[in-house]
């Protein structure tokens, strides 16, 4: 087929151009300006050139804060993307169950994140919250006010609580679209139930799951709202996670300069892992 | 694909915009006694806290996409190929490699050896080579 090149359809990219500069080119090329440079207010900078890079670097509070979100986001996609498979195959595919279902799922992620935590912090006080009241009847020593664990537990299972709806209802979609033909040949063929999720539905739900790893690792490494409504990021530093550590820095502290260099790392890191997810995720789509 | 256009204008005018652009930099700077400050802001109290080298920065990112725009005007399809990394890509994927590596090489660099970047920035163009030639 002949195309026709016409480049003056580029000129329809222009808007997007002009969207993503306002709204992100631009305010990331000045944190780059902060970040090689210092202020004490009265919009006055001085050059530092690279020391607070050198600073974030040899910081152990920058990569205790990296360590715990890594270990955050691991855990959150370990439990939400085979709980989300799990849930949707088990979703009805027809009848009154599926908008019942579908509205079901839904609700969680049209509840405002500021709200989620609201909403677990007090369902997990001791002495008013249905969960820590309850757990505390039955004798279980919970408080994740005072214990690192419990505010960990409390913080994945708010999260997992969250966001698990998002990988069902994209699993669903991906589960709905495979031709009923492919399960008729599967049933002449005498498959089991694992070969049909091995070979059928894993394989054609492929796609929507990488946008779903890739939405809940992007989403849960830049969390910032829900840990910090229901802990503040305690007790002590043990749920501070990159955000919290980084607005505590920027807003708290009103020290810009690091902030910026902070800023510039957490988003390569994240530029990185988002782009070997994709790459790794896309070709192994290509290659089936 | 060979090279069918004529592209030694376009990739003049980029590089005379670059110059350009460098010279009123230069223009823009402070002076402080007699000398000029490097490293001052561009403009006192200015809005985004541009100085000198950030401004550097993102002319010379800016210059390598106009660059690649022209290579791709000369040569249009974006040599898609598989390389060593085993999957294929295009000369816009080779640049974006070539540009986060060089960023992560320059953080490495910062945070095992110390601040002098220019031998991460010589590093970061041999790595930028190898790229180009092999992924």
């Amino acid at each position: 087929m002949n195309k026709t090149w016409n480049n003056r359809a580029w000129f329809m990219v222009l808007p997007v151009l002009l969207l993503v500069a306002f709204s992100a080119v631009i305010p990331l090329m000045t944190v780059v300006n902060y970040s090689v440079q210092d202020t004490f207010g009265n919009n006055e900078f001085f050059w530092a050139g690279t020391e607070w890079f050198q600073e974030m670097l040899h910081s152990d509070r920058f990569w205790e804060a990296m360590g715990r979100n890594l270990i955050f986001s691991f855990i959150i996609l370990a439990i939400e993307i085979p709980l989300g498979i799990f849930i949707a195959l088990n979703m009805p595919k027809s009848g009154w169950g599926v908008p019942v279902c579908l509205v079901l799922m839904a609700l969680p992620l049209l509840i405002p994140w500021n709200v989620v935590g609201t909403i677990w912090q007090v369902f997990g006080r001791v002495d008013i919250g249905l969960l820590g009241y309850t757990l505390s009847a039955v004798g279980i020593d919970y408080n994740y006010v005072n214990d690192p664990f419990d505010a960990w537990v409390t913080v994945i299972v708010m999260d997992v609580w969250h966001w698990t709806s998002l990988v069902v209802l994209l699993c669903y979609a991906g589960l709905v679209s495979i031709p009923d033909a492919y399960y008729q040949a599967a049933k002449i063929d005498g498959a089991s139930r694992w070969s049909i999720f091995r070979y059928i539905q894993l394989p054609k739900m492929n796609r929507v799951l990488l946008i779903a790893v890739l939405l809940r690792f992007m989403d849960s490494f830049m969390i910032y709202t829900e840990p910090f409504v229901v802990t503040g990021g305690g007790p002590g530093n043990s749920t501070t996670f990159l955000s919290i550590d980084l607005v505590k820095m920027a807003v708290g502290q009103f020290d810009l300069g690091p902030a910026a260099a902070m800023s510039i790392i957490y988003f390569l890191i994240i530029l990185l892992l988002s782009w070997v997810f994709y790459t790794v995720m896309t070709n192994y789509d290509a290659e089936r | 694909m060979t090279a069918s256009r004529r592209w030694v204008l376009p990739l003049g005018a980029v590089l005379a915009a670059y110059l350009a652009a460098i010279a009123l930099l230069v223009a823009m700077l402070p002076r402080k006694d007699g000398a000029v400050d490097w490293f001052a802001p561009l403009v006192r109290g200015g809005w985004m806290a541009w100085s000198f080298p950030s401004a550097m920065f993102f002319l010379t990112i800016l210059l390598l996409l106009c660059l690649m725009a022209v290579w791709e005007y000369a040569s249009p399809g974006g040599n898609p190929r598989v390389g060593i990394l085993r999957f294929e890509t295009t000369r816009g994927d080779r640049l974006f490699i070539s540009l986060l590596g060089s960023a992560f090489i320059h953080l490495a660099w910062l945070g095992l050896i110390g601040p002098n970047l220019w031998w991460a920035l010589a590093l970061s163009v041999v790595y930028a080579v190898g790229v180009f030639r092999t992924v």
